[in-house]
């Protein structure tokens, strides 16, 4: 609930649309275009763990899209070139502290951009909202090390099961069967990301490759790694940026994947978008990527604790 | 048995698991990344009031505790427990020593008590947070026992609670007393 007095709740207002605004031109002076991919698509995003809102529509079903990817990957292999979109996406079920089924996403792609480079801008727009900050840079594994003390590569799902009840972590049983990135997604939500950018912008970085999305994955040492980060700031994630993986291949085999695991999890599969495996076919350029939550960035520029303070109207008052 | 989505999980509510009722302290609606959602929930065991921290998968479904909570006057003591009566029925029910564990220290004729009630069992005695209490047994203070820092002595209630109380406070005084902690909050005039 919002507590948060009217007149405060106006300035966050009228400061959000301020933001928008900066985000327009931090933008517009790079050269980067505005797009408007349509919200509404015939299919959307295939994630394991991400559930879309569907619409009726006269003769389909159709869904709300959960970021704007595909169709602006679509764009890009249409050579468009540098883009970004500033728009509501939407994930069924997602209600928290800092969740609300609808949120505000920043997105955009960069072509020929290193891995490097994207983190250095991700970093400048988040300073945008949260002022200038150090900068720290941690490995998946690193991170895991740091602050755990385990090293999660030779470790089996028993082995990870075992470090939980040593810590007093009750899990739930189906757990197991969900396999390591569950567990190891339990240990990261619990141990690391509260120490996550406590006085500074901190990089987590080279995702376990099971763990890749839609990113670029790369050998790094005795491992497969995803060239995907995330940003944080004071224990909240607030951006996910890749590598784009531009092969049509390895991405329908991805789809494959998500959708098996969907099944496993007792969830249905959701359809392969064939436009965009189509427009990498096509040829996608090497480029990077990043989405940015803009409303967890409203709630660190003001200090507050939970998401429904900077929206007009959160889900259960929409 | 009624259940509940972990997406409908709220402070106060009270849950069953594994056969035993706990109240939902606090919830976290948690989903990382890419991953799987969870929620990371603190709960507090009804009856033995020890805090866990446990995580439900995101969505799954979770029964309900069959709890009632009722405010019952202390009668008397038993040799196997206390009798307890319900103000507006007069209904009498008596909680066995078992149930009544660490709180048994805190039950004093004729105050009134929070009892829980689960699947149809008294089960919990909960007294309230603050008690008056008068101080049934405590050495005279010593003068000069402060320089040495030890400013508490060891005292016992008329409900058979032992707890510290400062040097200057004297046997048939009353005193109240904090019931989470035991500990001493100031003497009673």
């Amino acid at each position: 609930m919002n507590t948060s007095p009217v007149s405060n709740r106006i300035a966050i207002l009228k400061d959000r649309a301020q933001m928008l605004a900066k985000t327009r031109a931090f933008f517009s002076a790079r050269n980067v275009t505005e797009v408007d991919c349509p919200i509404v698509s015939a299919s959307a995003s295939v994630d394991a763990h991400i559930d879309l809102i569907p619409v009726e529509d006269v003769t389909s079903r159709r869904y709300l899209h959960s970021s704007p990817e595909y169709g602006m990957k679509r764009l890009l292999s249409e050579g468009i070139g540098d883009i970004y979109q500033l728009s509501h996406v939407f994930r069924l079920g997602e209600k928290g502290r800092r969740h609300n089924p609808e949120f505000m996403m920043s997105e955009w792609y960069r072509i020929g951009f290193s891995f490097e480079e994207m983190i250095q801008e991700t970093l400048e727009y988040i300073e945008m909202f949260v002022g200038e900050q150090p900068h720290e840079y941690l490995s998946y594994r690193e991170a895991l090390q740091k602050f755990v003390g385990i090293d999660y590569v030779p470790m089996t799902v028993q082995d990870l099961v075992a470090f939980c009840r040593e810590r007093e972590v009750l899990l739930y049983d189906e757990i197991v069967s969900e396999g390591k990135d569950a567990l190891l997604n339990v240990i990261l939500a619990k141990f690391v990301e509260p120490n996550l950018g406590k006085d500074r912008l901190t990089v987590l970085m080279h995702y376990p490759a099971t763990q890749c999305a839609l990113a670029k994955v790369i050998r790094k040492g005795d491992e497969d790694v995803a060239e995907r980060f995330e940003v944080y700031y004071r224990g909240v994630e607030l951006a996910n940026g890749y590598h784009e993986l531009t092969d049509a291949e390895d991405q329908r085999h991805r789809f494959e994947e998500a959708n098996e695991q969907r099944v496993l999890l007792g969830k249905k599969k959701l359809p392969p978008d064939e436009n965009f495996l189509s427009a990498l076919e096509v040829g996608l350029p090497d480029c990077c990527g990043v989405a940015v939550g803009f409303d967890r960035l409203m709630m660190l520029k003001h200090g507050v604790e939970d998401i429904d303070t900077v929206l007009p109207f959160d889900w259960d008052r929409a | 048995m009624a259940y509940v989505n972990t997406n409908e999980f709220k402070s106060g509510m009270k849950i069953e698991i594994d056969g035993n009722p706990y109240l939902i302290v606090n919830n976290e609606f948690v989903k990382p990344g890419k991953g799987q959602a969870f929620n990371r929930v603190r709960l507090k065991h009804l009856l033995t009031a020890r805090v866990i921290e446990r995580t439900f998968k995101s969505g799954e479904k979770v029964d309900l505790a069959d709890v009632l909570e009722t405010q019952m006057r202390m009668l008397y003591r038993e040799p196997d427990g206390v009798v307890f009566m319900d103000d507006n029925s007069f209904e009498q029910l008596k909680i066995t020593s078992d149930h009544l564990g660490e709180t048994d220290q805190w039950l004093k004729e004729d105050l009134v008590y929070e009892i829980l009630i689960y699947n149809g069992e008294p089960v919990a005695v909960v007294p309230p947070t603050f008690l008056e209490l008068k101080i049934t047994e405590t050495d005279p203070g010593v003068r000069g026992d402060t320089a040495s820092g030890r400013v508490l002595k060891p005292a016992i209630t008329e409900t058979g609670a032992k707890v510290l109380i400062p040097i200057f406070v004297d046997q048939g005084e009353i005193v109240k007393v904090d019931t989470r902690t035991g500990e001493y909050v100031s003497r009673v005039q």
